[in-house]
């Protein structure tokens, strides 16, 4: 068998979608960082008192509420961190996603009877050489489709001729029909 | 007005894939909150000791409580975004690389398909959305292998000889229809 890149149809995933995938999480982690940086920087850059003591008594008290505060500006983080990465996931993803949907829809489709479509993917969708494997995989089978019948049709013809002509020729259309299908296994 | 029914069928996208979507996400929102909390456990406790260090030592020359730790928490900052970016990386990599596996078996399975090999199993790999993909694809392969058997053996039948005219006429005709089913 060959490699999905073997053949000349392209990568399965390529490399510039990996990369803005990449840059993308990076903004948005960046973005994530910098609001738990605002936030704390909002929280602790509250001047302190001028006197001596004032200064000792406000960092003193201000270990009980670090830990609440520090919990509270994380979970704002994670959850909005959270949000945009998943939102970013389920869009960039979709582009995998989609047309693996799509190529069962064709699937099911085939399987029930109803006449299949050559498949074609949106542009900026990925694996695009599994729309090529499949049409190449429903070409073949409809040129030998084409051929059984062709070769059907032809001892058909002779049909005009003699009855034992005609049967001669339809059992040997037949076999060359056999013959073609002894491929499949 | 514009007459609806000629207008192209609207072709619905789908934008979530919950068996493949989803695992994603579930893990991208594991990897931010063991960062989150990695980075609350490790500031918590050094922001404590800070703080202390710093009311006990009496010289006072800053004038709130983040000029104390501007550069802790620029190094805890920093810390997070490497670590939760380098193993969002990692996670993208391995994603890309099962999707490579799971699709490339898929789309191998469907070549050797076009060279007659309609039995070898597809065996697409860890994700659970792409082996049953692959087990559509086998399904569909061997429906379709089952099909060609029938016309196969069909036709040999029929060639061996020994029926009737009328019944000839009848399964030759039954046969033709049959190939006319193969890929339609």
């Amino acid at each position: 068998m060959s490699g999905p890149e073997a053949a000349g149809n392209g990568p399965l995933i390529h490399r510039r979608y990996v990369f803005g995938l990449l840059l993308r999480l990076c903004v948005n982690f960046a973005g994530g960082v910098g609001i738990l940086f605002v936030i704390l920087y909002f929280t602790l850059s509250r001047p302190l008192p001028g006197d001596y003591a004032g200064v000792f008594h406000a960092l003193r008290n201000l270990s009980p509420f670090l830990r609440p505060i520090l919990a509270v500006s994380v979970l704002v983080y994670a959850l909005l961190a959270c949000g945009s990465t998943s939102a970013l996931c389920v869009f960039i993803l979709h582009k995998v996603a989609g047309p693996l949907y799509r190529m069962e829809m064709v699937l099911d489709e085939y399987r029930s009877g109803t006449p299949t479509r050559t498949v074609s993917f949106r542009s900026g969708d990925q694996i695009q050489p599994l729309a090529q494997a499949f049409n190449l995989w429903i070409g073949t089978l409809r040129r030998d489709r084409h051929r059984c019948l062709a070769t059907m049709k032809d001892a058909e013809r002779h049909c005009l001729q003699d009855e034992a002509t005609c049967r001669a020729q339809m059992e040997e259309a037949l076999r060359k029909v056999a013959e073609d299908m002894a491929k499949y296994h | 007005m514009k007459n609806r029914a000629l207008q192209p069928p609207w072709s619905r996208i789908r934008y979530v894939t919950p068996r493949f979507q989803g695992p994603a996400v579930l893990a991208f929102a594991a990897i931010i909150a063991t960062g989150g909390a990695i980075f609350w456990k490790l500031v918590d406790s050094e922001f404590q000791r800070v703080f202390l260090h710093a009311a006990i030592r009496g010289h006072y020359a800053f004038d709130s409580a983040y000029d104390i730790i501007r550069d802790l928490l620029a190094w805890h900052l920093a810390g997070l975004f490497v670590g939760v970016f380098l193993t969002g990386s990692v996670l993208v990599l391995l994603l890309v690389a099962a999707t490579r596996h799971g699709i490339g078996k898929a789309v191998d399975s469907l070549r050797a398909s076009a060279d007659g090999d309609l039995s070898t199993p597809t065996g697409t790999g860890p994700i659970s959305e792409f082996g049953r993909f692959g087990e559509k694809i086998d399904a569909t392969r061997s429906d379709t292998l089952a099909s060609v058997l029938k016309i196969r053996s069909e036709a040999a039948a029929l060639a061996a000889g020994g029926i009737s005219p009328e019944e000839f006429r009848l399964r030759w005709d039954e046969l033709k229809h049959r190939i006319r089913r193969i890929a339609p």
